[in-house]
């Protein structure tokens, strides 16, 4: 394995690594061993593990539906019938925070999909490969948005395009005669994770083009490009596979902050809509003052699930900067 | 490191590039939703002539590039930035300024429970390192730093407010009240695991450093070895840090703060104006925040290039 | 190496905070330079703390901060609140909200109903000694008619007046229907007979401002107004304090109290009130139940005030399914309010028992609303055109918060419950709200109505006549409108509002609307604070309290 610095980094992602595609076991292997072997990652991975299958069974485990009331039970305690007790409509605290997590699943995953991976490598190969005026206007529009406060922004362009933006889903719902994207609260989601890809991207890109344009030299791409590949191929056969650990590790380390700033966007009121749940309308719930004084179970079941994931995210995400970057603190 | 001082200038430079296209993407955004300020503060009251008349009295009438050309050329000429349409007798200083004077006051407090705090946990975890303790005070704070506010502020809420009345539960009664309590550790608790790492690690370079192996050999005892040398050495970049880091983590942090605790502050008041679409107001707070972000950002990459010569400049051009 | 670049590095640091600092001060100071002394706020002041002790004759509330002291514009309740007490208009309100002198001594009323001719009080002056005179009343209501004036509502209360529209355009300066006789008698023409028309100059559009001050200071004048009303501005710092000083001349009598002193600096207002630095609070749902505990000290000092505002859902009459009366009767029968207002309100408010609130001449307190029947409900829904065939039913509602209040979630339970209905609720901000509702876009929308005078007409007309602007419901209907333009002109009170309690119950059962709540304020007034009535409406009420601190 050859080591060699990047040229340019996001803040914090510690030194590059670089391999050949076609060097033994694969660095991306030997990694994962070395990780398996710290004991925090395993527990940080359990914990995960144990939240994403949570909110993607929702449907499945969760003893109520997320909306079921019973005003009958309003602000009942812990009980055998309700594990977690019910909240001001008697609704179960407890599926309500199955159901949160699915939220989260999905806005995590949609975002780690299109604004850590798709957009970070396309526009990263592009910029890398191409140079030029590509590389130019992609790297100066990386450079004004990473500038920019993420969370203001995202208020503010949730809260002025979400109604332009539920016009839109309407008008295709129209269209298609069909309601499902608003109703099942997927208009919210795909917002959210557009905006968060849009302040997403930057980190990664600059990680790849970087290596890019290390690779891009290297004698086996100059081999390759001898040997009369088309640049497609050059791209996807030989840069992509050096690149591809790279972008994992830096979509895992953010998937903290992502579902921070979906939980927080909730949380102001220009994420997901209720009645569809998240945590951050959890919270909101649970710190009114009612709750606060009669029922704080309603605010620290949430509380604590939201502090442990994103805690065995950072943790991880430390972890897997350990392993990747070995001596690197 | 002949870049540093180019590296330093092209970002100022860069600086009215970002306010400009920031400026355009914030007027642009905002006038293009739905509704304006004028029937927001009209509420049920709907004469669709009356609001006709108004928007023409304030030119929101007009198509939003030409508002725009209009508002830069009265910043150019006036160094005029608009009238707030909800406070429409006073100009945007005089509103928003009480409230970033709040917010400022807010924040340095955080900022020196951070400081206060990290400084001698990183310091004293350094010293013990190899021992249990310092995986353990770092891991203590790391937990406060994955804690989002809007976690930690109502868990204090009901902690110190509901469950024994040492401190209101919310609002704002004057900077020298109780009431800054909860948003002071809310604010300053996570930045505490960032400043402790760093001056771990300056504390544990510096332990190996010449100096203090010559106050060792001279017989001091470690207490003052600690205090006087390495201190010292392990301050002055981690406060630096401090200052950038805590500016980009307060902005964001005060949003959410302020909002939950109901502080006048520029946190809460810049979610208020994005709900009533007081545009010029918007525009001004993201410019102002923007531009504390920048230097910031720039403060913190300068100081990590100083203590990590193995991290480089970001945005410092390709081969 | 590394040491000289940290050097390097904090340096750089140190001149950009610095430089920053410079800026923002700058930048938060640059603005006082034009206003005058005592109302400008600056970016150094330092937030005043709360004072333990009160002063003699003073009142200590906590407010919000007034958005803009104009009488012309102003038409949201926190500026309103500053403007009844500041300035003053030919007529106001009582407690009991029934029209009483004020700048104008008397009046008479034409036989047809439509001239007014208002004799001023003699006494009647402005803070400043200048006695009030016709000609000012012609010009405040023609400045706030002006387009330039950018009033949005001034058309709405003072258009009755022949000639306003005009003016409203901006075709003329001049309010042809309104007659100078001499300083002191004003002739007003309407443009038909409505017994409504003095309780609409009641409201702030219509009142006094003075024209030398606006002429001097066109753009900041309301930093330190010259008034008419029994009190002064006499401090307004943003955010922190505003206090309003008693002026001794006051033409109906000086205040009993000196100073009004509004803590504007936002914080717990309940906590403040126990630790004694304000003298009277609202009390918010959540603190409810320990006020009202018997045990508890402050159950002695808590009142109840009716506001006279309602809170209601409204169909969209020409929107499918509304468009069928029986689906929205069923919609209203199939949530038990009762039983809302007790669990998730906390029997706090009530259910509202019919269109027409407390406080409003027309107002009853029997239950005239279509009652809780789940049965009957299904049944109305089976008959209707859209049995078996519900389209997909949004509720729209105004807010950003994080959640839909639990009260409109309760409702929605309630519809799913027992018609089998899944409505979705849509959020949406203000200004998309209204915009959507005068295009017709929503089905069904919740919304408050805060009456703006205490007359049905402001309620039953307004909201439901076909061609009334703020008819959200679309609501046509011609048996509806001839009875709402009968009362319009009756003479006869009691015949009047005999025929308002006929609309309303017709409303009831044709169902635009289903009335949710009757809102209802809560209060804490500290014992040795008399006089403090918090009205059902804002009009002003400073000036009879008196402080007498043990």
């Amino acid at each position: 394995m050859t080591a060699s610095s990047a040229d340019e980094q996001g803040r914090g992602a510690g030194a590059a690594f670089v391999a050949p595609a076609h060097a033994g076991s694969s660095p991306f292997a030997r990694a994962a061993r070395r990780l398996l072997r710290k004991k925090i990652a395993v527990i940080c991975m359990i914990a995960i593990a144990v939240f994403y299958v949570g909110g993607a069974f929702a449907p499945l485990l969760a003893p109520y539906g997320y909306n079921h009331q019973n005003l009958d039970l309003a602000f009942h305690g812990p009980s055998l019938r309700h594990l977690f007790g019910t909240d001001a409509l008697g609704r179960d605290t407890l599926s309500r925070n199955l159901f949160a997590a699915r939220t989260t699943v999905i806005v995590t995953l949609a975002t780690l999909a299109t604004g850590f991976v798709a957009l970070p490598v396309s526009l990263g190969l592009l910029a890398g490969y191409r140079g030029g005026f590509a590389d130019a206007a992609i790297s100066r529009s990386g450079e004004i948005l990473a500038s920019l406060p993420a969370l203001p922004m995202l208020v503010l362009i949730n809260a002025t395009m979400r109604p332009r933006f539920l016009g839109w889903v309407k008008d295709v719902e129209g269209w298609l005669h069909w309601h499902g994207l608003s109703s099942s609260g997927f208009a919210d989601y795909f917002l959210i994770f557009g905006v968060l890809s849009l302040f997403g991207w930057v980190g990664g890109m600059r990680l790849i083009r970087a290596q890019v344009l290390t690779l891009r030299r290297s004698e086996y791409v100059l081999a390759a490009r001898a040997s009369g590949a088309t640049t497609r191929r050059v791209l996807f056969r030989h840069l992509l596979p050096n690149v591809m650990p790279l972008v994992v590790v830096g979509a895992s380390a953010s998937l903290g902050a992502i579902a921070g700033s979906e939980i927080a966007l909730t949380f102001l009121g220009v994420g997901v809509q209720p009645p569809h749940p998240s945590f951050g309308s959890l919270i909101s719930d649970g710190a009114s003052r009612i709750a606060l004084e009669h029922h704080p179970e309603l605010l620290l079941v949430p509380a604590a699930i939201v502090a442990t994931l994103i805690f065995a995210f950072n943790l991880l995400g430390d972890a897997l900067n350990d392993v990747i970057t070995p001596g690197a603190r | 490191m002949d870049g540093l001082a180019g590296y330093v200038v092209r970002r100022l430079l860069f600086l009215p590039v970002v306010l400009l296209v920031v400026s355009f993407g914030t007027f642009f955004i905002t006038r293009w939703g739905p509704g304006d300020p004028i029937s927001i503060y009209s509420g049920q009251y709907r004469d669709p002539e009356a609001f006709a008349r108004v928007r023409h009295t304030y030119g929101l009438d007009k198509p939003i590039i030409v508002q725009y050309g209009i508002w830069l050329k009265d910043i150019a000429l006036h160094g005029d930035f608009g009238v707030s349409f909800r406070y429409r007798d006073r100009t945007i200083p005089e509103i928003i300024g009480p409230k970033i004077w709040v917010s400022v006051r807010l924040g340095a407090y955080a900022f020196i429970l951070t400081f206060l705090l990290g400084i001698p946990i990183g310091i004293y975890a350094a010293v013990k390192q190899g021992t249990w303790l310092d995986p353990f005070l770092i891991s203590v704070f790391l937990f406060f730093q994955s804690i989002p506010v809007l976690v930690t502020v109502p868990v204090l809420v009901i902690l110190l407010a509901v469950k024994v009345h040492w401190v209101p539960p919310g609002g704002f009664d004057g900077i020298f009240s109780r009431s800054m309590i909860i948003p002071t550790l809310a604010l300053g608790l996570p930045g505490v695991a960032g400043v402790a790492r760093l001056a771990r690690a300056t504390t544990l370079g510096a332990l190996h450093e010449d100096f203090v192996r010559t106050a060792r050999a001279k017989g001091l005892d470690e207490f003052t070895v600690i205090t006087r040398h390495v201190a010292r050495n392990a301050v002055a970049p981690v406060m630096t840090t401090v200052i950038g880091l805590s500016l980009v983590g307060l902005i964001e942090g005060a949003l959410i703060t302020e909002t939950l605790l109901g502080i006048p502050g520029i946190g809460e008041y810049t979610f208020q104006s994005v709900n009533a679409k007081d545009y010029n107001v918007i525009l001004v707070i993201v410019l102002l925040i923007t531009f504390a972000f920048v230097l910031a950002n720039l403060l913190v990459d300068l100081v990590l290039v100083a203590i990590d010569p193995r991290a480089r400049l970001a945005g410092g051009g390709g081969p | 190496m590394s040491n000289k670049l940290v050097l390097g590095a904090g340096a750089v640091a140190a001149v950009l905070i610095i430089g920053l600092a410079v800026i923002l001060f700058v930048v938060a100071g640059s603005g006082g330079s034009s206003g005058t002394p005592a109302a400008t706020s600056s970016g150094a002041t330092p937030a005043s703390t709360v004072s333990g002790t009160p002063a003699a004759g003073d009142l200590r509330v906590r407010a919000s901060d007034p958005l803009f002291l104009d009488p012309a514009v102003a038409q949201d309740a926190d500026s309103a609140g500053y403007i009844v007490e500041i300035f003053s208009g030919l007529v106001r309100l009582d407690k009991n909200l029934k029209i009483q002198p004020d700048l104008a001594e008397r009046w008479d009323l034409s036989p047809d109903g439509k001239t007014y001719t208002f004799h001023l009080n003699p006494k009647a002056a402005f803070q400043d000694g200048r006695p009030v005179t016709a000609g000012d009343v012609k010009y405040s209501w023609e400045r706030a008619l002006n387009p330039d004036t950018a009033s949005v509502t001034a058309e709405n209360f003072l258009g009755d007046i022949v000639g306003a529209k005009d003016v409203a355009n901006g075709t003329t300066k001049q309010l042809s229907g309104v007659k100078v006789i001499d300083d002191q008698t004003l002739q007003v023409a309407i443009d038909a007979p409505k017994s409504y028309f003095l309780y609409k100059l009641t409201y702030p559009n219509a009142f006094v401002v003075d024209q030398k001050q606006i002429a001097a200071n066109p753009r900041r004048w309301t930093l330190k107004p010259n008034g008419t009303g029994p009190y002064m501005l006499k401090e307004w710092k943003l955010g922190d304090r505003l206090v309003l000083q008693a002026n001794e001349h006051f033409y109906l009598g000086a205040p009993k109290l000196k100073t009004v002193t509004f803590l504007l600096s936002g914080g717990s207002s309940l906590t403040t009130y126990q630790d004694g630095g304000i003298d009277v609070t609202g009390v918010g749902l959540a603190d409810l139940a320990s006020v009202q505990d018997p045990s508890s000290p402050l159950n002695k000092q808590y009142h109840k005030a009716d506001n006279a505002a309602i809170d209601y859902i409204g169909f969209n009459t020409n929107a499918p399914p509304f468009d069928d009366p029986k689906v929205r009767q069923a919609f209203a029968m199939a949530v038990d309010r009762k039983k809302i207002a007790s669990v998730v309100l906390h029997g706090a408010i009530p259910a509202a028992t019919g269109i027409i609130p407390p406080g409003v001449p027309g107002y009853t307190p029997d239950d005239k609303t279509l009652p809780y029947d789940p049965a009957k409900a299904k049944q109305l829904l089976g008959q209707s055109k859209y049995a078996g065939k519900m389209p997909q039913i949004t509720l729209a509602e105004t807010g950003a918060g994080g959640s839909i209040a639990d009260a409109t979630q309760a409702i929605v339970q309630g519809w799913k419950q027992n018609l089998g209905v899944d409505v979705k609720v849509q959020q949406a901000d203000a200004a998309t709200f209204f915009q959507d509702i005068d295009q017709g876009k929503y089905q069904m929308f919740h919304l408050g109505w805060i009456m703006d005078y205490p007359d049905p007409e402001d309620i039953l007309d307004v909201l439901f006549y076909s061609k009334s602007r703020q008819n959200s419901s679309h609501y046509n209907n011609p048996q509806v409108d001839a009875k709402l333009l009968q009362a319009r002109t009756e003479a006869d009170p009691n015949k009047r509002i005999a025929l308002y309690q006929d609309i309303e119950k017709m409303l009831i059962q044709d169902a635009p609307w289903m009335p949710l709540f009757f809102e209802t304020s809560y209060y804490l007034v500290k014992p040795y604070v008399s006089g403090y009535e918090l009205p059902p409406m804002v009009i002003e009420h400073y000036r009879n309290v008196t402080v007498n601190h043990p």
